[in-house]
């Protein structure tokens, strides 16, 4: 009924058009398939959650250049008086902010016994004290958080309480609860830390490393001449914090540089800005090319339809049917479409390959070149069948003139 | 004859306006992606140090244990920097890292900003040719016996002095006294391949200062501090005598020889550490790479992009086998016409040179579309994802490039629709007339 094989001989008369087709559309489907594969992973990446509360948690910079100033008791004054400002919810210092492509991390050695001593997977490290949790926004969902007593002031290496992500403590610990257990920040049995609270999820500085998910909370509040601080306050209250803080601050004492005031929310952009500039690169140069291989289709098949003017009309004259002429010209397509879809999946499968093996890529996904030659052939029905209405509305009275 | 076969061919782009809209456009397309994304690959791929790539050398150390890290380090330690400065083999050399120190003048209202400060050698500015303004580097002798001077540049020199010769003037960083030696014009090498550390296509510091006196100012390093070993480092002495990678370190050799003989000596530099009871890994060596090797080494140009010039080219092809098929259909078309162009005489090669002609125009208009387009979608780019300027200017020579590749691949595209054409037997046309 759809004349398959006069329309495969017709194509076999003229080659060289069909064969072109055929070459763009193979191109084609190995250029869409990986590009949206790589579009949609990126689009993965971005979409994965911190844990905090990103909108509401905004970090500052305190440097204290002034060598006369008592930084442990000063600092402790600053979160008081912060802590009191109208629109902040909670503030605390910190080593690091989430998402911000800086800051500390490290291994910790576990084991019950010198001899089976092993070390854990890296992770992110957020010095701060009992406001923490409440400042990053982050659940407790195992155990406690620190109690105010239990908060050191000094250096890194005092630390003696832990809380951690729950993607941590499953790494480490498996199934058996993490609280309770101890690791240690030094070789076996050196600075030993105690496992008191497990949070829901708690994502580090790095979003291209192996441990983005991996952090732990220690009970110490760094003293140092530079001092992060973390601030969590209601949305849309950061303009005026920005001015309010260094203000509040500085009345108290003016040798100290603040600035570098940025929400997580802005840290993740440009974290992420290079993902995003990939996929949006990507996604421009799909959407062209979809618009120039339809484009070309259509033109190809204008090209067709008037060399066959007088073709078509006398098919029409001989008792072929308006759609019968719609369908010659699909059906024409379709098989080019096909075969190039088959010939093109299996070189965007090659492709894939190829960008594995040379760059750090994941291995292309059979749904992509498969979704984009269904996609091509809905586009070849359009780029079809605008034109081809024209070819089916030839009047059979063409094919009897200029004989 | 070419200006006459200019005008045919652009009465026969009238002629079908839609059909060779439709091909400029395509191959404008094509060109834009392509200009585009090799814009930013060539930017990024630039060996700024030009013809000195070959005397700057990075030095690296496999100073690490056994089993920890698998590569050289970019960085050394303090204490191998300390050792490396001995040496008077390279012509010059500079050990460094990056601080940020509160910059105040004697003018009481001026608010302290936080600025980014290289702690350097007095050689860094001879190596890296950095233009003066006024004044120069500090003394060498400043190198061992440290003294509180400072190199600016000329934005922080307008922002405290007014931009006026402030060479012995005073400014203040962390509340000490710096007497300023010299000012440099804009300086800004992309990448910025002396230090990939802290991001190669960030902006190079504002501020320099004697790297004699860090052990005594304890300044604090802004940029990437790795230990391989679990080491307790509280005091600023612990650091220096740390095993923690944190200074970058290059040496200026005057040929390959003095560059073999510093690698000579850098193996037996590392022979002797071994001695010493560090170094005990296997793989213990010493690594030099010029700049060129070093940006390579560093992936300064990431992975993406190089995805992304292979796609683009790819593209590009798609845009060329587009037209292709749009150039057959065109001259097709005409083939009656060229009949009767060819029985009145014009020669096989004169049909072929017009059509050759007429696709070099559309490729032409193709190219400067599509240099259009790449600068539109590079201002949108940059807008968009507040990219560094330095990576998002057109290159001036894309405006030769990016219409060669086009008048070039319309040509490609174009050889075998015009040889078709000329090949076609005039008779069969006439007869049908």
């Amino acid at each position: 009924m759809l004349h398959i094989k006069p329309i495969i001989n017709t194509l076999m008369r003229s080659k060289s058009g069909p064969i072109l087709l055929l070459i763009q559309i193979i191109l084609s489907v190995a250029i869409v398939a990986n590009a949206s594969f790589i579009i949609s992973e990126r689009l993965a990446l971005m979409d994965r959650d911190s844990g905090t509360a990103e909108e509401q948690v905004f970090n500052f910079r305190l440097y204290a250049f002034d060598s006369s100033i008592d930084i442990e008791s000063q600092t402790q004054r600053d979160m008081r008086a912060i802590r009191e400002l109208p629109g902040v919810i909670d503030a605390t210092t910190t080593s690091m902010m989430p998402l911000s492509g800086g800051g500390w991390s490290s291994g910790y050695t576990i084991g019950s016994s010198e001899a089976a001593a092993k070390d854990t997977e890296s992770a992110a490290i957020y010095y701060g004290d009992e406001h923490m949790i409440n400042t990053l926004g982050v659940d407790l969902i195992e155990g406690r958080n620190f109690h105010e007593t239990e908060i050191l002031s000094g250096s890194p290496d005092l630390a003696t309480h832990a809380i951690v992500s729950k993607a941590f403590a499953k790494e480490t610990w498996g199934d058996e609860s993490a609280i309770g257990q101890i690791m240690y920040a030094g070789d076996w049995g050196n600075n030993p830390l105690q496992i008191i609270g497990v949070v829901d999820k708690l994502q580090g500085a790095w979003v291209n490393s192996s441990f983005l998910d991996n952090s732990v909370i220690l009970n110490v509040r760094l003293v140092n001449v530079f001092t992060k601080v973390l601030v969590r306050a209601e949305v849309g209250t950061l303009a005026l914090l920005k001015q309010a803080i260094p203000a509040l601050l500085h009345k108290d004492q003016p040798n100290r540089v603040i600035d570098g005031f940025t929400l997580i929310s802005e840290h993740r952009k440009r974290v992420y800005r290079n993902h995003e500039l990939m996929a949006a690169v990507l996604s421009m140069m799909v959407i062209l090319l979809l618009l120039i291989t339809s484009l070309g289709l259509a033109g190809m098949v204008m090209f067709n339809i008037e060399r066959r003017t007088k073709q078509i009309g006398t098919r029409r004259a001989l008792g072929a049917k308006r759609r019968d002429i719609l369908i010659l010209f699909l059906v024409e397509n379709y098989i080019i479409c096909i075969v190039g879809g088959i010939i093109g999946g299996l070189v965007a499968v090659q492709l894939g390959q190829q960008l594995m093996t040379l760059y750090s890529l994941p291995k292309l996904e059979l749904i992509y070149p498969i979704m984009t030659v269904a996609g091509l052939m809905v586009l070849t029905t359009i780029a079809v069948i605008l034109p081809a209405r024209k070819a089916a509305n030839i009047s059979p009275a063409i094919a009897t003139r200029s004989v | 004859m070419f200006f006459y076969y200019l005008d045919l061919a652009w009465r026969s782009i009238k002629k079908t306006p839609l059909l060779s809209l439709l091909m400029v456009l395509a191959i404008s397309v094509g060109i834009s992606i392509t200009i585009t994304t090799l814009n930013v690959y060539q930017l990024m791929s630039v060996n700024p140090a030009g013809e000195r790539s070959d005397k700057l050398i990075a030095v690296q150390l496999w100073s690490q244990g056994k089993d920890v890290w698998k590569e050289f380090n970019a960085q050394v330690t303090y204490q191998d920097a300390f050792n490396l400065r001995k040496s008077d083999l390279p012509l010059r050399q500079t050990a460094m890292f990056v601080t940020g120190l509160a910059v105040q003048t004697e003018d009481a209202d001026f608010s302290p900003v936080l600025e980014i400060v290289r702690v350097t050698d007095s050689d860094f500015f001879g190596m890296f040719a950095v233009p003066f303004l006024y004044g120069g580097a500090w003394d060498k002798r400043v190198d061992s016996q440290a003294a509180y001077q400072v190199v600016i540049n000329q934005e922080i020199n307008k922002q405290l002095f007014s931009g006026e010769d402030s060479v012995g003037k005073t400014l203040f960083l962390d509340s000490k006294p710096y007497q300023v030696v010299g000012v440099i014009k804009t300086w800004n090498p992309s990448p910025k391949y002396f230090d990939v550390t802290t991001g190669a296509f960030k902006d190079s510091a504002q501020l320099f200062i004697p790297f004699s006196l860090a052990p005594i100012e304890e300044f604090q390093s802004w940029g990437n501090n790795q230990g391989w070993r679990r080491e307790s480092i509280d005091t600023y002495s612990d650091r220096l005598n740390s095993e923690m990678h944190w200074l970058q370190y290059w040496v200026e050799v005057s040929d390959d020889k003095q560059r073999d003989e510093y690698a000579q000596w850098l193996a037996g530099y590392v022979e002797q550490q071994q001695l010493l009871g560090r170094f005990d890994s296997p793989e213990a060596a010493a690594q030099l790479s010029n700049v060129a090797q070093w940006l390579d080494l560093n992936q300064v140009v990431p992975e993406d992009n190089k995805i992304l010039v292979g796609l683009s080219a790819l593209f590009l092809l798609v845009c060329l086998v587009n037209m292709l098929g749009l150039l057959l259909a065109k001259f097709l078309q005409r083939a009656a016409e060229v009949g009767v162009r060819r029985a009145i005489g014009a020669s096989r090669k004169q049909i072929f040179a017009q059509h050759m002609v007429e696709v070099g125009l559309i490729g032409f208009c193709g190219g400067v579309l599509g240099l259009i387009w790449a600068w539109m979608s590079l201002s949108m780019l940059s807008a968009r994802f507040d990219l560094e300027e330095s990576l998002t200017h057109l290159d001036p020579s894309m405006w030769i490039i990016a219409p060669a590749i086009a008048i070039c691949a319309a040509l490609l595209a174009g050889i075998y629709p015009a040889w078709r054409i000329c090949s076609t037997n005039p008779s069969v046309h006439l007869k049908s007339q």
